[in-house]
């Protein structure tokens, strides 16, 4: 048979859960394992993965969020704890991200409202979530605790490291069991020394996911496709400081040019479809958590991954 | 799987006549074993001859060209799986597909639609490729007629879609000379197809669901003389796409199976999420890729993806470093200085031209890096700044000593000022508020 193809593949990416149902201490009511490919994605169907994970972007703070978002949603973006229950119920994501961004105001020091938003969105839906703490690394310490915290048992997937920043966010993930994303600029290399540094300070290997961080669609997406393909074949050729899962999200697909700029008419829909080309050519690139901001996109990236996982597929013979 | 030169000497014609460029057949032999050159070029070789040399000699992915004249294009001719290995070469062709059973002030609007849409993205203009015209009234006539309408209005790469040859040929009467893609061929019918594209020295594509069979056809349809091929998978789902393509290019690359170094087809229009397809065929190695006319929306990401995906991961697009004017400045004119990265510099153009306010462009040469990485990078200074003030004799078309610099290039504006004696005023962060910027702080 010509048909047989060999890519000398020597390992498997590691296998990271998110989130914990009642059977392992958390409250969710699902708990998805990510992982555990041993070639290129869709290549062959991996037992136990169910596709990428679709992962809705929400924050406590949405002053600054894309008005785009904001007039989809309307008034419910103001209560995130809302705004997470119908991204579960109505809009069909398979997790939230929370990203705190009441945090990044100057002089934020109010630690112990973090608590109270991640428990009333975690009271608000039963998926796993992501939670994106501050980014002023005066006051990490205590918001990634404080979310950790509000988060025990959940196995939430805590964001984001950064190579000049990851103790903080470390320390809390391990102190209640949760997972981190570790990013880094657009290089496989530094992707792994974020790793080798997170692991010399004890993070588990499954308890990482990379983010090689994603320029959207028109604004560096190649490059960040190139490193996720990187990644993955590091990975699946043996080197296991690389081989977590990834996650991908083109924060600023919704105001590179083309969409800020598009006729009124059609906005809507070229945000849509800059967030689903890059989502899916993404997760073609390896990438298993792929996050977005508009509603729209979900079912759309939700139909294509089905497609995407057919049965075994017949290569040649017979 | 390789010839030596020696064993492909044997099988050249040897009248050392220079037609293919080279001195001699041995030096014509000797390319073609390093996958230099194309047999194609020896006009003296015969069918038997390509058919063997054509297989093992070529790149390995044979480079079939689509149409002729300006808006004609070529694809194949990829060697990696990865573009970071390299770059991909050749972007994929997309295609309006179009029935003959529509009205013909339909196929004229879609024509006259790929013929004149362009999106213009970093200075390029982004346009379909062609029309593709399936054969489903099943009537040779009907087929005739639309694909002459299309030619009536454009010089368009076509793509025949029909099963009857009779159709087929009576289409080939109106564009056979512009080397249309006919598709397709299959284990039943493909003498009679064969025979249809060598007459018309059009490339042809052939179809199995099965990559075996697949080749197979392939090497019989070389065997009957035909080269230029591209192959359609029949994907039934965008997994089977994905699989069935990698495979392909893996195989092909790797010279594991020469009779299957042909680009990839693939017509998203039957597929279950045709914008999907499109997206997946991009990056996963399709070459002609033919869909339903596109709304806007999917049309600018289709197409802005393509040209992400065949941009050279090692080439930046680059303007050239220098003095660019907006609109026709004077004396006092502004000057903004940023770097020479494509995508920065469009996208400052741009929101300096809405401006309407006349001025002047500093380019300083960042090797392709945006503000921000250059900046992270080190790769913009005061000493480029300073430079490049000198290089392209600013101080003689300006009165004034005053740099705008972009709010990125904030951390670097004291030592600009020290190292060129000019004011530096430090511009916004995001160029879309320049106007605002420049009616505020330039002109009071
Ligand atoms: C694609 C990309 C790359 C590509 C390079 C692309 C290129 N040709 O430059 C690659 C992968 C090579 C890369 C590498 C690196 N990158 Co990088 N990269 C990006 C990314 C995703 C997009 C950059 C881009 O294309 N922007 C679009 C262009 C149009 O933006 P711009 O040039 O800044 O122009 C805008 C404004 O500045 C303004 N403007 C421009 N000119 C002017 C002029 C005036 C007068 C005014 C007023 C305004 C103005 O208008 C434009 C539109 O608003 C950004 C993230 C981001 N969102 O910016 C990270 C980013 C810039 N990279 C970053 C880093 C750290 C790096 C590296 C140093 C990492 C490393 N590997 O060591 C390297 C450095 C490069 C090297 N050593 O070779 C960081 C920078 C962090 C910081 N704040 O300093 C970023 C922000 C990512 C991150 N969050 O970590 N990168
Ligand atoms: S054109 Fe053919 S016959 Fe003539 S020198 Fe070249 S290889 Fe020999």
């Amino acid at each position: 048979m010509v048909s047989d193809v060999n890519f000398g593949w020597s390992s498997t990416i590691v296998k990271v859960i998110l989130g914990a149902t009642k059977t392992n201490g958390g409250t969710r009511r699902l708990s998805y394992q990510i992982g555990g490919g041993t070639t290129l994605p869709f290549l062959e169907g991996t037992p136990d993965f169910s596709g990428p994970l679709i992962a809705f972007e929400i924050c406590d703070d949405p002053q600054n969020w894309s008005s785009i978002v904001r007039n989809y949603c309307q008034d419910i973006v103001n209560d995130c704890g809302e705004w997470a229950h119908a991204a579960d119920s109505v809009y069909g994501a398979d997790m939230i991200r929370l990203y705190l961004t009441s945090t990044r105001q100057r002089n934020f020091s109010d630690i112990a409202s973090v608590g109270k938003t991640v428990e009333s969105v975690l009271s608000k839906t039963s998926l796993p979530l992501i939670i994106e703490g501050s980014n002023e690394s005066t006051i990490d310490s205590e918001v990634f605790l404080k979310c950790g915290e509000a988060g025990e048992g959940e196995r939430l997937l805590l964001g984001t490291a950064e190579a000049g920043r990851y103790r903080s966010i470390a320390a809390a993930a391990m102190a209640y069991n949760h997972s981190v994303i570790a990013q880094s600029p657009i290089d496989v290399n530094l992707a792994k020394q974020l790793n080798i540094l997170l692991k010399e300070i004890g993070v588990a290997r499954d308890h990482i996911v990379i983010d090689p961080y994603t320029g959207s669609l028109g604004y560096g997406f190649e490059y960040s496709y190139s490193a996720m393909e990187r990644i993955r074949f590091a990975a699946l050729k043996g080197d296991a400081d690389l081989a977590m899962p990834v996650i991908c999200s083109a924060i600023d697909s919704l105001t590179v040019k083309e969409v800020r700029d598009a006729e009124p008419a059609i906005q809507d829909d070229i945000a849509v479809q800059w967030e689903f080309t890059t989502g899916l050519a993404a997760a073609a690139a390896g990438a298993e958590i792929i996050c977005v901001r508009h509603p729209r996109t979900i079912p759309l990236l939700r139909k294509a991954f089905t497609n995407l996982k057919s049965e075994k597929t017949d290569m040649g013979g017979q | 799987m390789a010839l030596k030169a020696l064993d492909i000497y044997k099988l050249l014609p040897r009248k050392n006549c220079k037609e293919c460029g080279d001195p001699t057949c041995l030096t014509f032999a000797m390319k073609l074993a390093g996958g230099k050159t194309d047999v194609d070029l020896c006009p003296y070789l015969d069918d038997a001859a390509k058919a063997v040399l054509g297989a093992t000699t070529r790149p390995p992915i044979r480079l079939v060209k689509l149409g002729i004249g300006e808006r004609s294009f070529a694809v194949g001719e990829e060697f990696v799986l990865y573009r970071h290995e390299k770059t991909f070469y050749h972007p994929p062709g997309i295609l309006f597909k179009i029935s003959d059973t529509q009205t013909t002030e339909d196929i004229q609007a879609i024509t006259t639609r790929v013929r004149d849409e362009s999106f213009t993205r970093v200075g390029v203009d982004l346009r379909f490729n062609g029309i593709a015209i399936e054969n489903t009234s099943g009537t040779p006539d009907t087929f005739a007629r639309a694909v002459e309408t299309v030619e009536k209005i454009a010089d368009l790469p076509l793509v025949l879609m029909a099963r009857d040859p009779a159709a087929l040929s009576a289409a080939l009467m109106h564009c056979g000379t512009y080397r249309p893609l006919i598709h397709a061929a299959t284990p039943e019918n493909y003498k009679e197809f064969c025979a249809l594209a060598k007459n018309h020295s059009c490339p042809l594509v052939i179809k199995a669901n099965n990559i075996d069979t697949l080749a197979q056809l392939a090497k019989d349809c070389t065997a009957n003389g035909m080269q230029d091929l591209i192959l359609d998978l029949l994907p039934e789902s965008l997994q089977a796409f994905i699989v069935r393509s990698t495979t392909i290019r893996q195989l092909a690359i790797t010279r594991a199976a020469p009779d299957l170094g042909y680009p990839v087809f693939l017509d998203a229009s039957v597929m279950e999420m045709p914008d999907a397809a499109i997206a997946l065929g991009i990056v996963k190695y399709a070459s002609v890729i033919i869909s339903y006319p596109l709304s806007p929306a999917t049309a600018r990401a289709a197409l802005t993806l393509r040209q992400n995906i065949y941009t050279d991961p090692q080439k930046p697009i680059q303007m050239n470093p220098g003095l660019y004017r907006v609109g026709d400045p004077k004396k006092d004119a502004p000057v903004l200085m940023t770097v020479n990265f494509s995508l920065t510099f469009f996208t400052l153009q741009g929101y300096l031209e809405s401006t309407r306010v006349p001025c002047f462009m500093l380019i300083v040469d960042t090797e392709g890096l945006s503000v921000l990485t250059a900046v992270a990078a080190g790769k913009l200074s005061e000493m480029l700044v300073k430079d490049s003030i000198k290089k392209f004799a600013v101080e003689d078309e300006v009165s004034h000593r005053k740099l705008i610099i972009p709010g990125y290039a904030s951390p670097l504006s004291g030592r600009i000022e020290e190292a060129t004696g000019w004011k530096v005023l430090v511009g916004p962060r995001d160029a879309a508020e320049i106007s605002d910027f420049l009616n505020e702080e330039w002109k009071q």
